[in-house]
């Protein structure tokens, strides 16, 4: 796919235009392809923070992965759901709709690198600014998918309602999925005072176990 | 019928076996009239299969504790997972069917067992699909409690979503078999047994507290059995063991999990 063809795929994207005909397989590969890209692009830049390349490389390689896994390991019990609920007829344009979601947070992702570069290097941030900036850039990111999201999803919701609880369980789990696999993955900024690596080394951990130990010890004030 | 029965003939037997999976999670099996068409023992080797891969992803945990028990748990919990429910099964299903004899239900006995299978079809299939995010969780956590509350969430959801199949299975079936008047008897294809004169006294709603009543009991039973064969998970500081002394019970041993994990 030329990089022209993808710009004009990501606008189309964006703007909730239909998929060329014919659709099926290229929109699979043009949505992959988004997330792969975009995705990169985005993790270069998070990955840029005290200028080291290869933290850049990893970070660009292991944003698409983050989205990409999580997608992955949440969709076999949606589909299963979706089934028991009636929904299977429509199966194929619900993941249409969430894989187009998935490629259009990317898109607003690599949007925003200019932001989170210019943070980086023209505001000077320390590390830890620099995390929050990075989750503000996401925050802002998911937001923009919600539109994508909402737009794909608006047909399949008037025809049947149900979608709408659907919707809101798949958004649950891939939250609570992605979280952890971001926490496995990390550091995507990292730690200037850490030598630089793919995997941190205590990255087997569990992120929600770790955010209690932290909320513990600070209610018990030790 | 008999051209369900040659459609059912296609493919090889796992196949066959998902296919009719997918059309109880389709709901065709409960929607087209009449009592359930269900191959049950077509149906039993999938869900087995399914328990097995559930168990599998269970046993993840173990496998990655340095100290803990090992592949061997991996095995146990293949083996022990479709045991805690066709042994929760045996427990419950002669009392359901006995009650549900008593008041005045037409569902036979093979006709119970069908309903079942499709809900422990439901109840699998559902437990199955979220292997991955439990072998995700296990392969990335060192805390045994988090783990034990994870899993005893997927159950919940899986039983939660197949008792409400199961409901609703129950009330469409009991649409069909007794229509609200001899009309719609003639229309549904059954007249006999619908425009006998008991058909004015509808059992319907006796059957479906005896059917809320045992869910509640298979989701005690349940819970409790598989209390009875832990470990399904194995505690990373102690060896394998195929199964524990049998002390406390499964609510007492949720609360301390509760409690580990929150203190």
């Amino acid at each position: 796919m030329t990089t022209p063809h993808l710009l004009h795929r990501a606008d189309a994207l964006l703007r909730g235009l239909p998929e060329p005909s014919p659709p099926g397989a290229t929109a699979w590969r043009s949505r992959l392809a988004i997330l792969a890209a975009f995705g990169a692009l985005y993790g270069a830049t998070m990955g840029s923070f005290g200028e080291r390349p290869l933290q850049a490389a990893f970070s660009a390689l292991k944003l698409p992965l983050m989205l990409g896994a999580t997608f992955a390991i949440s969709l076999p019990p949606f589909f299963v759901v979706n089934t028991l609920f009636g929904l299977r007829d429509d199966f194929r344009r619900v993941v249409g709709a969430l894989a187009a979601a998935q490629a259009g947070l990317a898109v607003i992702l690599a949007s925003l690198a200019p932001l989170t570069a210019f943070g980086y290097h023209a505001c000077g941030l320390g590390h830890r600014p620099a995390i929050l900036l990075n989750g503000l850039m996401f925050a802002l990111a998911s937001l923009g998918a919600q539109v994508v999201l909402r737009r794909s999803y608006r047909g399949l919701i008037a025809a049947r309602p149900a979608h709408r609880a659907m919707l809101r369980a798949w958004l649950g789990v891939y939250v609570f999925v992605g979280i952890q696999m971001g926490w496995v993955l990390r550091p995507f900024v990292g730690s200037p005072g850490l030598p630089t690596r793919f995997f941190r080394e205590d990255s087997w951990t569990n992120a929600y176990v770790v955010v209690w130990e932290i909320v513990a010890s600070v209610l018990s004030g030790s | 019928m008999g051209n369900e029965e040659s459609e059912l003939g296609e493919g090889g037997g796992w196949s066959r076996g998902f296919r009719e999976l997918d059309r109880i999670l389709r709901g065709e099996m409960t929607s087209l009239g009449g009592e359930p068409r269900i191959a049950a023992g077509r149906l039993t080797w999938v869900v087995v299969l399914l328990c097995m891969a559930y168990g599998a992803c269970m046993g993840t945990f173990a496998v990655l504790a340095p100290d803990g028990p090992g592949p061997m748990q991996v095995l146990a919990s293949m083996v022990k997972v479709p045991l805690l429910f066709y042994l929760t099964l045996v427990v419950t299903l002669p009392s359901l069917y006995v009650l549900n004899a008593l008041v005045g239900s037409r569902l036979t006995f093979g006709s119970v067992f069908r309903l079942l299978s499709a809900s422990l079809g439901v109840n699998v299939a559902v437990l199955a699909s979220m292997g991955p995010i439990v072998a995700f969780f296990s392969a990335c956590t060192t805390s045994y409690p988090f783990m034990v509350l994870l899993n005893v969430a997927v159950f919940a959801t899986a039983g939660f979503l197949a008792m409400g199949f199961l409901l609703q299975a129950l009330q469409r079936l009991s649409d069909e078999q007794w229509p609200a008047n001899a009309a719609d008897a003639e229309i549904v294809g059954e007249p006999t047994a619908a425009t006998r004169p008991q058909a004015a006294r509808r059992p319907e709603p006796r059957v479906r507290t005896i059917f809320r009543l045992w869910m509640v009991l298979f989701g005690l039973v349940g819970a409790q059995m598989g209390w009875v064969l832990r470990p399904f998970i194995g505690h990373p500081d102690l060896p394998f063991a195929w199964f524990r002394p049998r002390q406390s019970n499964f609510f007492e041993a949720v609360y301390h999990a509760l409690v580990a994990l929150f203190s």
